[in-house]
């Protein structure tokens, strides 16, 4: 409950661009996996392919400050997700992602939009909709604009139930 | 024209670019020590369990089968596609191999996972002639991992199989440590009432049949690579690794209940096939199946791989560790289950017209599968009247497939307490 309390503040946090200090706790790791960014700043685009249950590619090299225009494919047959974040960003994200898994909106290769909208109370939703981001349905395409601003321990990766621990993540290499 | 000739070309190289493995296997005598006894029995290659065999996707195999036993034998690849020839099967695909006799199998690899063979003669398997399969995919595997281990279960016991089989046959619970007893029958009545309880007793007599019939076989050392519970087979990791576990039940009657406690453990692959990952804390792997899991230990500690028997009556415990020789603690086996109205109801489809004249002393109970492995058509021309008690009403048998949400359809899963069912007709 804390934690998943912890990574709604920290993702809210890193909406408004706010820099956090290690919101992790003795790793030494920033927490921090960057913002969003506008398409002007970006100078490169890399397209990521997802496939069941992997990407490709599964390793990206970034400079500290760089703004990269992301085009995500789902090829596979399964719902896929893009997500920007630290492992710990991450393992807070998969118990939502359960959540949305057990109301039914994530329905292996399908989305339930409707579901999606409900009002779980405290002004939450499943909308899913940060900008570090996207969750797509086979056939999908989306774009996730994204600066990465200091060197930290970041991942792509997927928080479908399973899907990570399968493997389905990528190194975000800093040089 | 430059096309074709090239095309041309390529078919020419392509027989050369077919990868051909050749394979060497013997059929030996072996020790077997299981840290509880020590047991002659058959492998492979001079040990059991037998090699890993480790294939291509596309690959054609050949593999020279050397019998140095004095009796027949043969080896079926258990879940490989190939001809039939191939398949191992005395009597049905190929004579056998006689004593002294190589015989080469030949056959192209088409699939990828996890597999494993066993002789197909007599109770040689049991008596430890069986190893492990891993073919590798064609492209990229569908995960990711570091590192990756076998981890083959089976359940050695003392007896020889001939002497197993000889024991059932004369009496079914011979080997059943976990009877019902009189205490039970008190406390059984205690909590769901006398009348109840009778009743019960009659339609489980009725059908001849024991609620402890969990396991056919029991006293058994649960086995992991060839290791007993003592012995402690160790596979070796780096904090934050993630492993691919490949287990594999190469048991004769055995179903295990397979945890690792403080690990969540995530199914990619089931019976060699790419499944959707699911995270589960533990699985009951049948015999014969193999599952394919992924963990990622990120303590700098050791875990247990436990594995307990489905009627509780023994267990195979292995470690995953940073080194040699760390281990965690070995959990106690949980109660022994009792069997339910719903284990006996796995019978989607049936009709019930048609279980007139059944005799349950023809059902055969004892042989190498357990009452939850009972087939259908065991069950055909089923006696109604032997069935006097049975709750109709709480079988899953397909029809409606209204019932408790909870329980997959057709799993024949749908328990419910003796007390509340509805009095039988």
């Amino acid at each position: 409950m804390n934690t998943s309390k912890l990574v709604m503040a920290a993702a809210a946090l890193s909406i408004s661009g706010t820099v956090l200090a290690g919101g992790t706790h003795g790793d030494g790791n920033s927490a921090v996996s960057g913002e969003p960014g506008k398409a002007s700043d970006a100078a490169r685009t890399i397209t990521v392919e997802m496939y069941d249950n992997y990407y490709d590619p599964e390793s990206i090299e970034v400079k500290p400050g760089e703004t990269v225009r992301f085009v995500v494919e789902n090829k596979g047959n399964l719902v896929h997700e893009f997500n920007i974040g630290t492992p710990a960003m991450h393992e807070g994200h998969q118990k939502e992602m359960m959540m949305m898994v057990e109301h039914g909106v994530i329905q292996g290769g399908k989305l339930n939009h409707d579901m999606m909208e409900m009002d779980m109370g405290d002004g939450q939703s499943m909308k899913h909709d940060d900008p570090n981001s996207v969750l797509l349905e086979p056939g999908q395409s989306e774009e996730v604009i994204w600066t990465f601003t200091d060197k930290s321990n970041i991942e792509f990766a997927c928080n479908v139930p399973g899907h990570y621990q399968a493997g389905m993540y990528g190194e975000v290499n800093f040089n | 024209m430059k096309r074709s000739l090239l095309a041309g070309l390529l078919t020419l190289l392509m027989p050369a670019l077919v990868l051909a493995g050749e394979y060497d296997l013997t059929v030996d005598r072996v020790k077997i020590d299981t840290g509880d006894f020590v047991k002659e029995g058959i492998g492979y290659n001079g040990a059991s369990p037998g090699p890993v065999m480790r294939f291509k996707e596309g690959e054609n195999v050949r593999i020279n089968v050397t019998n140095n036993l004095d009796e027949m034998t043969s080896i079926h690849w258990h879940g490989l596609i190939l001809p039939f020839d191939q398949d191992g099967v005395p009597g049905i695909s190929f004579p056998g191999i006689k004593p002294g006799e190589t015989f080469t199998y030949e056959f192209p690899i088409q699939q990828a996972g996890t597999y494993w063979f066993h002789s197909h003669s007599g109770f040689q398997e049991p008596d430890g002639a069986y190893g492990a399969i891993v073919i590798e995919p064609k492209g990229r595997e569908p995960f990711r991992y570091d590192e990756e281990y076998v981890v083959q279960l089976t359940d050695k016991h003392p007896h020889s199989g001939d002497r197993i089989m000889r024991n059932l046959k004369m009496m079914p619970d011979y080997y059943n440590r976990e009877q019902q007893t009189v205490g039970e029958f008190f406390s059984d009545a205690s909590k769901n009432g006398l009348m109840n309880t009778i009743q019960d007793r009659m339609a489980w007599g009725d059908m001849r049949m024991m609620k402890a019939d969990v396991e056919d076989l029991q006293g058994f050392t649960g086995l992991i690579n060839g290791k007993g519970p003592e012995q402690n087979w160790t596979g070796i990791f780096e904090p934050g690794e993630r492993i691919r576990l490949r287990f594999i039940n190469s048991s004769a009657m055995t179903y295990f209940d397979v945890r690792i406690p403080g690990l969540e453990m995530t199914v990619v692959q089931a019976d060699g096939n790419n499944v959707q990952p699911v995270n589960v804390d533990e699985f009951r792997i049948g015999v014969a199946e193999t599952y394919d899991v992924i963990v990622r230990p990120k303590d700098e500690q050791a875990y247990t791989i436990f594995a307990e028997s489905m009627g509780r009556s023994g267990y195979a415990r292995a470690t995953l560790a940073p080194e040699e020789g760390m281990e965690a603690a070995v959990p106690q086996m949980r109660e022994p289950a009792r069997l339910t109205m719903a284990d006996m109801s796995g019978m989607s489809g049936m009709d019930h017209g048609d279980m007139a004249g059944m005799d349950h002393g023809n059902m055969d109970m004892s042989g190498s599968e357990g009452v939850s492995d009972m087939d259908q058509s065991n069950m055909e021309g089923m006696d109604d009247s032997g069935m006097a008690g049975m709750d109709h009403g709480s079988m899953a048998m397909g029809q409606d497939g209204s019932g408790d949400p909870f329980y997959a359809k057709g799993s024949g899963l749908m328990p419910m307490a003796a007390s509340s069912c509805p009095t039988p007709t």
